[in-house]
């Protein structure tokens, strides 16, 4: 009973605090970003005569950006499919919101312990990224078409590679359940597994979370907005919410599946927050020293990268499936 | 040094190139004026290009009154003889403006055609293409304009969208497959479109409208005179402002028995090299943030503003330098200065070698640029590229050899040389701008050299122009050839009764349609930018208050204290 009332409280509790840590994860990338490009970005430590006019810190900036977003007009085009249009960055943020409650967090198992909930999560992750196809395909403006044909072509091979690298853990260590994959004891082999997969998983982030060189879907030079053209106001600051939440629940998941024990107690919080700067500070690197790839070479490139290393993990995970 | 020109080449034109003109008029600096029946240009046109490959530099028309239009083919000689530029006139009649086109010979005058007969109404018949340039397609109507395609039934009930049909394709191909990229665009910083028909991502037409930002400066220069024109030129283009200033100070000293002190001519050199240094570092920046590099982005404009910091300490302006005057310079270069720009400027070329060859070496960068907007030689002499995009499809052209403007260029003083580069496609481009910033750090380093060990004149007080004298001035603008003519009033000696100018995206830009075809639409902003479009600004502003309905203009004193204000921390 006492593990039930704990469960919900802790569900209750993780969407606010996956927002908290989503933005702050948000602000690193572009306050790293910033300095690796000699820029500024957003002040952490305010200068002394702005302070009573922009606050101590801009910590929350990119919170902040969002919360502007709602408060502006939403325009919704005429040749729009309206319904699809509409609802599809509500169920994009529901998605994404409903996979958080299966990755755990020091001290928090929320859902990641009933049966399946790899597969669930991962489901609710892919869910979640095709409403961001499908809204704009709706939206009937040729940049959101194109957009959405990009963003189509690069889920396919960025989600294989996702998938190869969850289930490359998941035969290994022979489980479907988040919470015992984030619990396990760790061998010589399975650490090995561990570094060939999370390299495998950490490239399907990037085209996920649309780091460059894989930006594509909405590069602005070349197809304005891409797939968010059309979206304004409140519907767009939904689809960044949905971002920011996918980077919390990306970032949490590798630390669950590549990274155990450390997302299971409390008391691994310290290495928890450590673990999740590493990852924002990596991918921060890989999106400050590439250009955007074109389409045609991103899938090249992730075809170059997937099958081996796909291939390499598999061979991995059956091996310490059958011998070890 | 004193800018003459000699008379015997009038009699060498006659001689040589075309014996049957009416007139042979010999102008400065181995310029000469051919007139010609209007009957003969296509015939004239006909022989210059195929026989003496001449390069047509620019084509326009003047408006004489009750005289009638001149017409005016400038031709480029460089190659037959030293410096030679030959002036095609013909004197058309104000009832029957017309003439044959040239567009057929040399595809050059296609922009220039189109520009000819909506500006003045003249009528080049047999134009090849005959929509408009500056104007709106469907302007005065879209039957007229010639951008329906014949037979199209028009019921006069089309939309205002339907009336304009890009590449003549119909209305409903049009919905489906077209993509506009411009006049707003993240991609294209300047005011144009480019149509792009798309199959998949895959380019398979294209076409570029132009004529969205006419600001009339040629026709402000006609009433204000030789030395505010000078100003004026600058305005023309923010980031070539240097260049423009040189081509428009060497036409308007061709005007006259120019003669210009060696030291103003180091320090126009100076500020040219050092606006061409600017000039590639914003590009290098710009189409890394095309490809989206934000980082490479930064550290180009940073690099970038430290030649801005040297071109304010010498000039005291960073953008509009206004230091050109007829006969000189208006401001000198102190010779600590020049020292300390001299160590500046070594520094800084170091830095930009590592840096830029980082950036072309990037593989990521290589993969999006080459074989990005190909273009060979044979296409960019036809299509009459300029600058570096020529260069960069191994073109030997630069005008600062072939017709150099009135600044040391001269090889025996100043030790340089042409970039040119065979890969004929964006990373060429990206290669030859890269190079030829490093040979601009060495001019610019030998030219502070002079300016720190000697001291003289800078002005040497201008003649008063004779009436109705003509000249040509060219100059190489960091985007290339750049072409000023002057006509002098027949009855004011103060005032310019017609000036043309021609800028070097003005051909650059007629050719991004052939490069786009086959690319890839990821590539579309990359090509377009691979010929680095000059972005036309202006600068003034005007403040309007909604509550209380007032209107207000700063003055510069105001601005400069309110950007003050605002950079006090």
């Amino acid at each position: 009973m006492v593990d039930l009332i704990y469960t919900a409280v802790s569900l209750v509790v993780i969407v606010p605090l996956a927002l908290f840590l989503g933005v702050i994860y948000s602000y690193l990338l572009r306050k790293l970003s910033a300095r690796f490009q000699w820029r500024v970005g957003p002040m952490l430590r305010m200068y002394g005569d702005l302070k009573p006019l922009l606050g101590t810190t801009r910590l929350l900036q990119p919170l902040y950006d969002i919360l502007k977003l709602y408060g502006k007009e939403t325009i919704v085009p005429d040749v729009s499919r309206r319904r699809l249009f509409v609802y599809s960055p509500y169920l994009s943020l529901i998605f994404a919101v409903a996979a958080i409650l299966f990755i755990p967090f020091p001290g928090m198992p929320l859902l990641s312990w009933v049966p399946y909930s790899l597969i669930i999560a991962s489901y609710l992750l892919i869910g979640s990224i095709l409403f961001t196809i499908l809204g704009p395909i709706a939206s009937g403006s040729p940049w959101a078409a194109i957009g959405a044909r990009r963003e189509v072509e690069l889920f396919l091979v960025s989600e294989l590679g996702f998938v190869l690298s969850i289930f490359a853990i998941a035969i290994a260590r022979q489980s479907l359940v988040v919470w015992e994959l984030s619990r396990g004891a760790q061998s010589v082999y399975l650490a090995f597994l561990t570094i060939v997969a999370g390299a495998l998983m950490f490239a399907a982030v990037l085209g996920k979370l649309h780091i460059k060189p894989f930006d594509m879907p909405e590069a602005e030079a070349e197809i304005v907005a891409g797939s968010y053209t059309e979206y304004s106001g409140k519907l767009l600051g939904t689809y960044y919410l949905t971002k920011v939440f996918l980077l919390y629940g990306l970032v949490g998941l590798f630390i669950s599946l590549f990274l155990p024990p450390i997302a299971t107690d409390v008391l691994w919080l310290p290495l928890y927050v450590v673990a999740a700067v590493v990852f924002v500070f990596l991918l921060t690197a890989v999106q400050v020293l590439n250009p955007r790839y074109r389409i045609r070479n991103a899938i090249n490139w992730y075809l170059k990268v997937v099958i081996p290393l796909g291939a390499l993990s598999f061979i991995i995970a059956l091996a310490i499936w059958l011998v070890v | 040094m004193k800018f003459e020109g000699s008379l015997d080449v009038a009699e060498y034109v006659r001689k040589e190139i075309y014996p049957d003109g009416l007139e042979y008029v010999p102008l400065r600096e181995n310029r000469v004026i051919v007139k010609v029946p209007p009957g003969d240009l296509a015939k004239v046109a006909e022989l210059f290009v195929k026989k003496f490959e001449a390069r047509l530099i620019h084509a326009t028309a003047v408006d004489l009154e009750l005289r009638g239009f001149e017409v005016l083919h400038i031709y480029d000689f460089s190659k037959v003889k030293n410096r030679l530029v030959v002036v095609v006139k013909a004197l058309v009649d104000k009832d029957n403006p017309e003439f044959p086109s040239i567009a057929n010979i040399t595809w050059q005058a296609t922009w220039a055609e189109r520009e000819m007969k909506e500006l003045l109404g003249v009528n080049p018949s047999g134009m090849p293409d005959p929509r408009h340039q500056f104007l709106p397609h469907e302007w005065p109507n879209p039957v007229e304009s010639g951008s329906i395609p014949e037979g199209y039934k028009f019921d006069g009930s089309a939309t205002t969208k339907e009336m304009y049909l890009p590449l003549r394709m119909p209305i409903e191909e049009a919905y489906q497959t077209l993509i506009p990229i411009g006049p707003y665009h993240p991609g294209v910083i300047e005011g144009q479109i480019v149509y792009v028909k798309v199959e998949g991502e895959q380019v398979v037409a294209a076409d570029i409208k132009t004529g969205f930002h006419h600001r009339g400066i040629m026709k402000l220069i006609e009433r204000r005179g030789y030395n505010k024109g000078a100003f004026l030129a600058e305005r023309v283009c923010g980031i070539c402002s240097a260049a423009h200033g040189l081509a428009y100070i060497t036409c308007a000293e061709n005007l006259y028995d120019a003669e210009v002190p060696d030291r103003a001519l180091y320090i126009r050199t100076l500020l040219a090299e050092l606006n061409r240094m600017h000039s590639h570092l914003l590009w290098v920046g710009v189409v890394a943030d095309v490809i989206g590099w934000k980082t490479g982005f930064m550290l180009m404009w940073g690099l970038r503003e430290r030649v801005m910091d040297i071109i304010e300490a010498i000039t005291g302006n960073r953008v509009n330098y206004g230091i050109w005057r007829m006969g000189g310079v208006s401001r000198d270069v102190p010779q600590e200065l020049a020292a300390k720009a001299k160590r500046t400027v070594d520094e800084l070329r170091e830095e930009c070698a590592k840096l830029l060859m980082l950036v072309a070496d990037h593989p990521v960068v290589k993969s999006r640029l080459i074989g990005v907007g190909p273009l060979t030689k044979a296409q960019a002499y036809d299509g009459g590229a300029v600058g570096p995009v020529a260069r960069a499809s191994d073109w030997k052209i630069d005008v600062r050899t072939d017709n150099p403007p009135h600044a040391i260029y001269d090889p025996k003083v100043i030790s340089w040389e042409v970039i040119t580069d065979d890969h004929c496609d964006t990373f060429g481009r990206t290669l030859v701008r890269v190079k030829e910033l490093l040979v601009s750090c060495g001019i610019v380093s030998q030219c502070l050299e002079y300016l720190t060990k000697t001291t003289g004149e800078i002005r040497i007080k201008p003649k008063t122009v004779p009436l109705g004298a003509e000249a040509v001035g060219l100059n190489e603008a960091p985007r290339g050839e750049l072409a000023y003519y002057i006509r002098a009033s027949d009855k004011d000696s103060s005032l310019p009764h017609s000036i043309r100018i021609r800028t070097p995206s003005y051909r650059n830009n007629a050719i991004i349609p052939l490069m786009l075809v086959g690319s890839n639409l990821a590539d579309v902003p990359v090509v377009m930018g691979s010929t680095d479009q000059c972005l036309a600004c202006t600068d003034r502003f005007e403040i309007i208050d909604e509550r209380r309905g007032s209107r207000k203009s700063l003055t510069w004193d105001q601005l400069v204290n309110l950007s003050r204000r605002a950079s006090r921390w």
